[in-house]
């Protein structure tokens, strides 16, 4: 609970500090044009749309959190927590999605620096390695129902499989913008500056969602790591 | 450089050539809020019929043989969710604020219209998984809209077997388009204004959905993170929320769970949702006052303060559900001072709400009835919450009909006053004909004395002690005759008010086909989606060039000027339009 009220403040100081520049304004004052930001900075809508929704998913990671730390305090139940012994495959996954968010890094960087060709195969490594992370996670899975100390009808392998699937679905939906985006730059025509413009913008928005969800998984991995 | 709005660097425009393209598969945010609206409005009409359902079994106990125990709470459940999700946040997110941000911002449509169109497709998907529930086996479930476990998935609650799983299935569904609308609202407003929309200029109304939308963001997660954890519950019988249980001598397998968590979750998203409802309310309102009452809004900064203030504190006042669960009574003070204080912008707002109209030229129509009509009774319901707020006066109504006066006042009556409200306001815009006066004056004055002849009586019955959910009374020493006869005649206002609803769907028909074709700005109104060039507006909604906005959006009965009123695009004077240039 308490980190869902950690959630709650941070959440309204953001809100409080991107809107606290405006509400200074008195609008009925003045007349005429004013620069909006839009003029001053710029600024493209998918790169926003996609930041409010790393905030959303960031909003549920933090809350099945923080139900999982009242699980563990053994809030309202009699039962003590019996800690899960994580599968070491748990470490080598996540070298992979360490891997991949660089991989997908370079890609950009390259991309960026419109070197195409140069970028691609960058890209693709990044997919492919995610899709390795994800069969990774399924082994774990396995790994800790048949050798691991508790059975799995115990809360912590229930949790451990949830908090691991809910990531890797994220990461599973992730990779069809991936490939879809994949074919189109081995696909584009190098003189088509529009269509490069946008698959540069896809690749930036890609980067930035495998980066910020290697981010949740260290976050995810940490707290199982130390309850 | 030439400044370039955003709306006008994409030139694919998705223009509609067929029929389906332009009325079903439509990406045109006007055609997706109609979609929502008609959907909600529906769905509601569902929810309106269970409620009467519970009346007729509350007024008249032992008469009506098919109302059993069992389907009276499968119609409590139903009528609860309906209402709170598919009807009122659906319409006033989905609907009103598909239809009003792009044109309110200037705007020729929302960032990412086919997102926009598939969130309106998924909501479909997961109303028709709701109603899907009446038809499996044991029927929907009926554990109470707020879906407490253990209960919720143990027999002897109604639907424990499919109801509730399609119920979770549903909202699971339900979150997805929200998130997917919600992400169009929220960077629209950010990236798509107009030139010379800056936030500060931007009405009421895009501030309340602007704002709501944003708690939606961030509190439906939690009511995913809570039905994920319950299907895995009912489905594969894991203990997040299921403590051991013993059924018939017998222990049932689950042990270690903590139903509290459920209600701290569900909690969570469940006070910000209320809110979700009530600030787009605000927000209308705010407008509709304000045009109607010729007068710009009194202390629009101190609104829009008052709105994100309410936002953020929305969040950390949720366990004043909870006071009656058995949590630390320190818990139960930290969360009654809070709520407190959260009624202090609140009553700011109604203050300006009432100063608003002070001394101005107020016009009597019909919207502005309904605005006024929401100021009663929301007013009404907000003291009563006052009281609700304070634990120790809470402990001995919760549960009563004291608490059903109390939210159907706040989010049953006033926001509902306010769609009424808008939608009369709008309806000129939207269909470019006059809403019938004669028909809806009747639906006004039966649905606002009505809805007082329903409520006001709940309060009495809640304080005398009479517990919600009960399917029926029996005879006992606490409820006397007259508490009997109460519900007797809440029972027949309610299907008076319920009749006069249908007066409302007669008026929009009736309109839509003979009504008196409307100018294109009938109330004299300074926002920009009065001042389109066509009405109804056209796809792409301004013509060859955006607006150009130049004032705030409330000049109204400026001193000194000649109209009562100035548009937000016009220009001050000696100045011509840059949009022109």
């Amino acid at each position: 609970m308490l980190s869902a009220l950690l959630i709650a403040m941070l959440t309204a100081i953001t809100v409080w500090w991107l809107l606290i520049q405006r509400l200074k304004d008195k609008p009925w004052m003045k007349q005429g044009v004013l620069p909006t930001r839009q003029e001053t900075v710029t600024s493209s809508a998918p790169k926003v749309g996609l930041w409010v929704f790393l905030a959303v998913v960031s909003s549920l990671f933090g809350l099945f959190a923080s139900a999982y730390m009242m699980r563990v305090a053994g809030h309202g139940g009699l039962a003590i927590w019996q800690p899960l012994d994580e599968p070491n495959i748990l470490w080598l996954n996540t070298l992979v999605l360490v891997l991949a968010s660089g991989s997908m890094q370079v890609a950009r960087n390259r991309i960026d620096a419109d070197d195409f060709r140069g970028g691609r195969s960058y890209f693709l490594a990044a997919g492919l390695l995610t899709v390795v992370f994800i069969a990774g996670q399924m082994l774990a899975w396995q790994q800790a129902r048949s050798s691991g100390n508790l059975g799995p009808g115990s809360p912590a392998y229930a949790f451990f499989v949830l908090l691991t699937a809910v990531h890797g679905l994220h990461l599973f939906g992730g990779l069809f913008v991936l490939t879809r985006t994949t074919a189109r730059i081995f696909r584009v025509d190098a003189n088509n500056v529009v269509a490069r413009s946008r698959i540069r913008t896809s690749v930036q928005l890609c980067t930035t969602y495998w980066h910020w969800l290697l981010l949740i998984w260290l976050g995810v991995f940490a707290l199982l790591l130390s309850t | 450089m030439a400044y370039v709005a955003i709306a006008d660097r994409d030139h694919h425009l998705h223009d509609p050539t067929t029929w389906i393209e332009k009325y079903v598969w439509s990406q045109d945010h006007k055609v997706i809020a109609i979609q929502y609206g008609s959907v909600a409005i529906g769905v509601g009409l569902v929810a309106l019929v269970l409620s009467l359902l519970m009346r007729l079994q509350i007024g008249f106990p032992d008469t009506f043989s098919f109302i059993t125990p069992y389907n009276y709470y499968q119609f409590v459940t139903m009528h609860g969710m309906i209402m709170v999700i598919y009807l009122l946040t659906a319409l006033f997110l989905g609907g009103f604020g598909n239809y009003l941000i792009p044109l309110m911002c200037g705007a020729r449509d929302m960032v990412f219209p086919y997102m926009n169109m598939l969130s309106f497709w998924v909501y479909l998907v997961s109303v028709i998984v709701l109603l899907a529930s009446f038809f499996v086996p044991g029927g929907p479930t009926g554990g109470g809209w707020t879906l407490y476990p253990p209960q919720t998935v143990l027999e002897g609650t109604p639907g424990h077997d499919y109801g509730i799983l399609l119920m979770l299935l549903s909202l699971a569904i339900f979150i997805v388009a929200f998130t997917m609308g919600g992400l169009n609202y929220v960077t629209t407003v950010l990236q798509a204004r107009c030139r010379g929309m800056t936030l500060m200029r931007m009405p009421l109304s895009v501030w309340g959905i602007f704002v709501a939308t944003i708690l939606g963001l961030l509190a439906f997660p939690a009511l995913l993170v809570a039905a994920i954890m319950m299907i895995l519950d009912r489905t594969i019988g894991t203990s997040f929320f299921m403590p051991a249980l013993l059924s018939l001598g017998e222990l049932n397998g689950t042990s270690g769970g903590s139903p509290i968590l459920f209600q701290h979750l569900f909690w969570f998203f469940g006070h910000p949702e209320v809110y979700i409802v009530a600030l787009p309310a605000f927000g209308i309102v705010s407008d509709l006052l304000s045009t109607h009452a010729r007068k710009n809004i009194f202390g629009y900064r101190m609104m829009v303060w008052a709105i994100v203030a309410i936002g953020a504190l929305s969040f950390i006042v949720w366990a004043h559900h909870m006071y009656v669960s058995g949590m630390n009574p320190y818990f139960g003070f930290f969360f009654a001072t809070t709520t407190l204080i959260i009624a202090i912008p609140t009553a700011i707002k109604v203050y300006n709400w009432v100063l608003t109209l002070w001394r101005g030229d107020i016009q009597l129509n019909i919207p502005n009835l309904f605005a006024i009509g929401f100021i009663f009774t929301f007013v009404h319901g907000g003291l009563t919450g006052l009281f609700l707020g304070n634990v120790t006066v809470d402990l001995p109504l919760s549960d009563t009909y004291f608490v059903i006066g109390h939210f159907h006042m706040v989010m049953g009556v006033s926001p509902v006053m306010v769609l009424f409200g808008a939608i009369y306001h709008w309806f000129p815009k939207i269909t470019g004909k006059m809403p019938n006066e004669l028909l809806g004056r009747f639906h006004f004055w039966m649905t606002f004395l009505g809805t007082y002849a329903i409520y006001l009586p709940m309060h009495y019955i809640g304080i005398l002690g009479m517990p919600r959910r009960y399917y029926a009374y029996g005879s006992t020493d606490f409820i006397p005759s007259s508490a009997h006869e109460i519900n007797q005649a809440i029972t027949i206002a309610a299907i008076v008010v319920a009749t006069a609803q249908v007066i409302f769907l007669i008026n929009v028909f009736y309109s839509l086909r003979k009504g008196k074709q409307a100018p294109d700005n009938p109330w004299g109104a300074t926002t920009l989606e009065w001042q389109t060039p066509q009405t109804p507006p056209v796809h792409g909604n301004w013509g060859p060039k955006l607006p150009v906005v130049y004032r705030w959006a409330y000049d109204y009965s400026v001193p000194g000027e000649p109209k009562d009123f100035i548009p937000q695009n016009e220009p001050p004077k000696g100045h011509h339009s840059l949009a022109s240039s």
